[in-house]
């Protein structure tokens, strides 16, 4: 029972302090952590939690970043000199992503963002109790066994990929993300950092890609302000994305529409509309056949036939490899040459079987020169 | 560059540009349309100038990159002046013997020239080659005399004078009266008079009010708009300018497919070029009228060529056409008055302002006056860009100009107005080329595709293939068009793979009258076009697909069949290395033979190019026969 009162009468220790000036906060943390069976006690600022830290040693402090007075960050700093086993968590408001990439590298081990489920808190918590016991255990033996492997424990670890993804999700916010979104995207990434944080590649791909979702965003972002941030410029938007992009992604597409303030189904019903518009990535080459009246009464089948046989793809799908994408298109107006193909800039009249086989050949070794650039 | 602020500031510079350029000066000019850079002639410039720098030419020669020539297939075309020595197809390699033959012997290369099909001789200077003698270049002439980057050129030959005259010695009235009297009509398909479609515009009272440049040539064997406004994008900006002022806009666009990149950089630098001159923009020559233009570009719908379609693409929604209760030229972009015209339309503006209605009427027939331009395709020895006054006969054009069918093939047909047109049997290529004896005869002007069709070309594939483009790119907003043209597509898929029934025919017709009543737009109820006239002409073409499951014209796959036959095949091999999918391989039963496994085969036709003219041991045969053989 929570006696709306500061602190725990009558005990002298608890595994959990928590520390928030919404009183709210402390009801519901208490009773969530005591009916689960840890000892919590609440203080309703930083300078009463700091003493109930003091003398009652807990393994776990959980406080609010914002509050009057004495900080949370002040508190942090705290701890640390009173005990450096003790496992701080954060609590942070809205979206305030980088008080909490502040807070991680002063010490706090996690942070929940408002408002959280008691699921996220307990899970928290014991992942918290946790990692005390190991600090405990690590501070009890005598000599650290191997400096490297101490400094590269799992919990470090864990901490560094969270530190990183949180960094880069304060540079998507930068880009004035919608704070709710956010706190999904947020709480989704926090997910992921902790169940997988030993899976360091799989983090580093996710990495990787929300580095490429950035880089996708920067360049509509660019492409947006180009025409202005006009709404009936969608199309033209659309257009020069797709050229510069080769796709258009979704998160595009959303980007897009909050931008101009165009709903995402109508972004969706163009991009379906238009041929030149692609909701799929495509291969490296995009490989066009006209076929136009012309192209078509002068053989633009058989050349259609003949490259899908090549590539083993139908018009409309990419190789396995992600080097060609097939396309039909309605006449290229370059109808004198027909038939005719178009690869990137590049116009091919009346191409011979033969010569389609050295042009796919070398555009295939390129790809894999490039590839090997890559690697090394 | 300075801004030329009266008419005499223009005036004056034409003449220093004049006076610069000696037009007795040798000029080396090479076609940078896109059918010419496909063929490298990016190449041949560079080539030019290395080699004319190195044989001490500078200063005595100079070069010039110029829009489409026309004689697209032959390309790369150079053309020397003021001889005007035309020489196609060259290659890099060839640059340096022109250049010494000559530049500077005064020797011809004749291995470049063009050969006359019928005696062989070569021909030296351009306008003596058959296929330029027969036209009328008016608009075309221009490509050949400015590089599109340089508005200088431009303005050099005359250009933005009949601008000047339009804002200073005509008013508004004027300009619209002039164009009436021209009976210039509208070039993108429809005709209509273009004097009209100004003065309702005019007439609205509502501002503001828009002009439009429509350049989503959509029509697939089309390329006439794309040629233009690549080659002389300047011709097309001076008409627009003038089209606003008689029309009482400030505000234009310009819309242009996607699939042009170069149209669109072109574009792009004449109106940033206009702008610097004081062209467009603000106080135009100091007449106190302002005018500004963008560029849109088109995603790849055929259907947003249609202009209410085009304007919701510009207001940047699904580009779909809308029921026209009430005209686009009152109620049109963003519910305002706008007026749309085609790129060759606008491009002949300029030239009655100049010339005067009266000359203009001295070109053409009674109800179609000027010139049009036409895209000369398919099967026909010189393809590419034509201009032709209006009543030429259809057979001049295939024949004279285009210089016949190939290979020795017999005509069957021609095809023009696109997917909205129909096609003309040999009979009729007597008809004069104008907007309503085309109609009469059965197809349509159309914006200028002219697709030539020899006797290896299936009338009913031709009908499936408009049929299938037009399925495609129905919007399907209205019942008629969405789900008639499926059930014709269905039936002429049906037809061209074997599977057709007695009956058919009635059936497509049937549709095809349902469409022309009830579809929304022009799209729709022009769809059946293709097939009915398909129909009319080539009837025994259906019923022997029908009935003997046979394609006249070997070109349905699904009714033809490729064989090696074993006593001509000499076991060279050369089938076997063309085949895409191994589909050939040897026995030796003999001798050594090829045979093809029926099984792998997918019916491209590489093995019968392949197999050497000699030999032919490749043949065509009909799809029944194999089955009868072989059972």
């Amino acid at each position: 029972m929570y006696l709306n009162k500061q602190g725990n009468p009558g005990a002298e220790t608890a595994d959990v302090v928590v520390i928030d000036d919404e009183l709210s906060i402390c009801e519901g943390c208490y009773q969530t952590l005591e009916a689960d069976g840890y000892q919590a006690t609440t203080a309703h600022d930083g300078r009463r939690g700091l003493e109930l830290i003091e003398t009652m040693h807990p393994k776990v402090v959980v406080v609010d970043l914002k509050m009057p007075g004495i900080t949370g960050m002040e508190v942090l700093a705290e701890v640390s000199k009173i005990d450096p086993t003790i496992v701080s968590i954060v609590i942070t408001g809205y979206g305030s992503v980088d008080s909490a990439v502040e807070s991680m590298k002063i010490g706090a081990f996690d942070y929940l963002t408002k408002p959280f489920g008691p699921e996220r808190l307990l899970e928290s918590v014991k992942r918290g109790m946790m990692l005390n016991e190991e600090r405990r255990a690590a501070a009890q033996l005598p000599v650290a066994p191997e400096a490297g492997e101490a400094a590269e424990g799992p919990a470090l670890d864990q901490q560094t990929v969270a530190l990183r993804s949180l960094e880069l999700l304060g540079q998507y916010y930068s880009l004035g993300l919608d704070k709710r979104d956010f706190l999904g995207e947020l709480t989704h990434l926090e997910a992921e950092a902790r169940f997988h944080a030993e899976t360091l590649g799989r983090i580093r791909e996710r990495e990787k890609t929300l580095h490429d979702v950035l880089e996708n965003l920067r360049v509509t972002d660019e492409v947006i302000a180009l025409y202005g941030y006009e709404k009936s410029a969608v199309l033209q938007v659309m257009l020069e994305v797709q050229r510069r992009l080769n796709w258009l992604p979704r998160h595009v597409l959303k980007w897009i529409s909050r931008r101009l303030k165009v709903s995402l189904g109508r972004l969706y019903t163009i991009a379906n509309f238009y041929e030149a518009l692609s909701l799929e990535p495509s291969g490296a080459h995009l490989i066009e056949i006209c076929t136009g009246t012309a192209c078509h009464v002068r053989g633009a089948t058989r050349l259609n036939t003949t490259v899908s046989a090549l590539l083993g793809i139908q018009p409309g799908q990419t190789d396995s490899d992600m080097i060609f994408t097939l396309k039909n298109v309605h006449c290229l107006g370059c109808c004198a040459l027909a038939p005719v193909m178009k690869i990137g800039e590049q116009y091919y009249s009346k191409p011979t079987m033969k010569e389609l086989e050295g042009i796919f050949d070398s555009l295939r070794r390129e790809k894999q020169n490039h590839a090997t650039v890559e690697v090394a | 560059m300075p801004r030329l602020k009266s008419p005499d500031d223009l005036r004056e510079l034409k003449q220093k540009l004049n006076r610069e350029c000696d037009p007795r000066r040798t000029c080396v000019t090479i076609c940078s349309g896109t059918g010419c850079i496909a063929c490298h002639s990016q190449n041949v410039v560079a080539e030019f100038q290395r080699e004319i720098a190195e044989k001490g030419l500078k200063g005595k020669v100079s070069l010039r990159r110029t829009g489409c020539y026309g004689l697209c297939e032959r390309g790369p075309i150079v053309v020397i002046l003021p001889e005007r020595i035309c020489y196609l197809g060259t290659k890099a390699e060839d640059v340096s013997e022109i250049v010494t033959e000559t530049l500077i012997k005064g020797r011809y290369v004749d291995r470049l020239l063009y050969e006359d099909l019928e005696t062989g001789q070569r021909i030296v200077r351009l306008d003596d080659i058959p296929f330029y003698k027969n036209q009328e270049r008016l608009l075309l002439e221009a490509n050949s005399l400015v590089d599109p980057k340089k508005i200088e050129d431009y303005i050099a030959i005359g250009g933005y004078s009949a601008l000047a005259k339009a804002l200073f010695e005509m008013n508004a009235e004027d300009v619209i009266e002039e164009i009436d009297k021209a009976k210039l009509r509208g070039r993108g398909g429809g005709g209509f008079p273009t004097g009209k479609k100004w003065r309702t515009t005019r007439d609205v009272p509502d501002e503001p009010k828009y002009v439009i440049v429509n350049a989503d040539e959509g029509d697939p064997g089309a390329y006439m708009d794309r040629s233009v406004l690549e080659g002389n994008p300047h011709s097309v900006l001076e008409g627009l300018v003038i089209g606003a002022y008689a029309i009482g806009s400030q505000k234009g666009h310009i819309y242009v497919r996607q699939e042009y990149p170069l149209a669109v950089e072109n574009t792009e630098i004449a109106i940033r070029q206009a702008e610097e001159y004081g062209l467009i923009g603000k106080d135009i020559l100091g007449s106190g009228f302002s005018f500004t233009v963008d560029i849109q570009r088109g995603a790849g719908a055929f259907v947003s060529g249609e202009s209410s379609a085009l304007m919701s693409a510009i207001e940047g929604k699904v580009g779909e056409p809308k029921p026209k209760y009430v005209h686009t030229a009152v109620r049109g972009l963003w519910d305002k008055p706008t007026c749309l015209n085609n790129v060759e339309t606008f491009a002949n503006v300029p030239l009655i302002i100049n010339n005067g209605s009266d000359w203009y009427n001295k070109i053409g027939t009674d109800n179609s006056k000027g010139t049009k331009i036409f895209s000369l395709v398919g099967k026909v020895n010189n393809t590419g860009l034509v201009e032709i006054p209006m009543g030429m006969t259809l057979r001049k054009i295939v024949y004279d100009i285009g210089g016949g069918v190939p290979k020795g093939k017999k005509f069957k047909a021609v095809q023009t107005g696109g997917p909205s047109g129909g096609v003309l049997p040999e009979s009729m290529l007597d008809t004069p080329v104008d907007f309503d004896r085309l109609e009469k005869a059965g197809s349509m002007m159309g914006s200028g595709g002219m697709i030539v069709m020899d006797e290896e070309t299936c009338m009913v594939d031709t009908a499936r293939y408009y049929t299938d483009f037009l399925a495609h790119e129905s919007c399907g907003k209205c019942v008629p068009c969405r789900e008639g043209l499926r059930q014709m597509l269905r039936i002429l898929d049906n037809i061209t793979s074997g599977k057709g029934r007695e009956g058919d025919i009635e059936l497509l017709e049937e549709l095809s009258e349902f469409l022309q009543e009830a579809a929304l737009c022009a799209l729709g109820s022009t769809a059946p076009n293709p097939v009915l006239s398909t129909i009319t002409h080539f009837r025994d073409e259906y019923e022997a697909h029908i009935r003997d499951k046979c394609c006249p014209a070997g070109v349905c796959k699904e009714l033809i069949a490729y064989q090696i036959d074993a006593d001509t095949c000499i076991g060279c091999g050369t089938c076997a290395k063309s085949c895409p999918v191994d589909a050939i391989s040897e026995i030796d039963d003999e001798k050594s033979v090829y045979v093809i496994d029926q099984g792998k085969c997918i019916k491209c036709g590489n093995c019968i190019d392949a197999c050497p003219p000699k030999v032919k041991a490749v043949k065509k045969i009909s799809a029944s026969v194999l089955l009868e053989s072989a059972g």
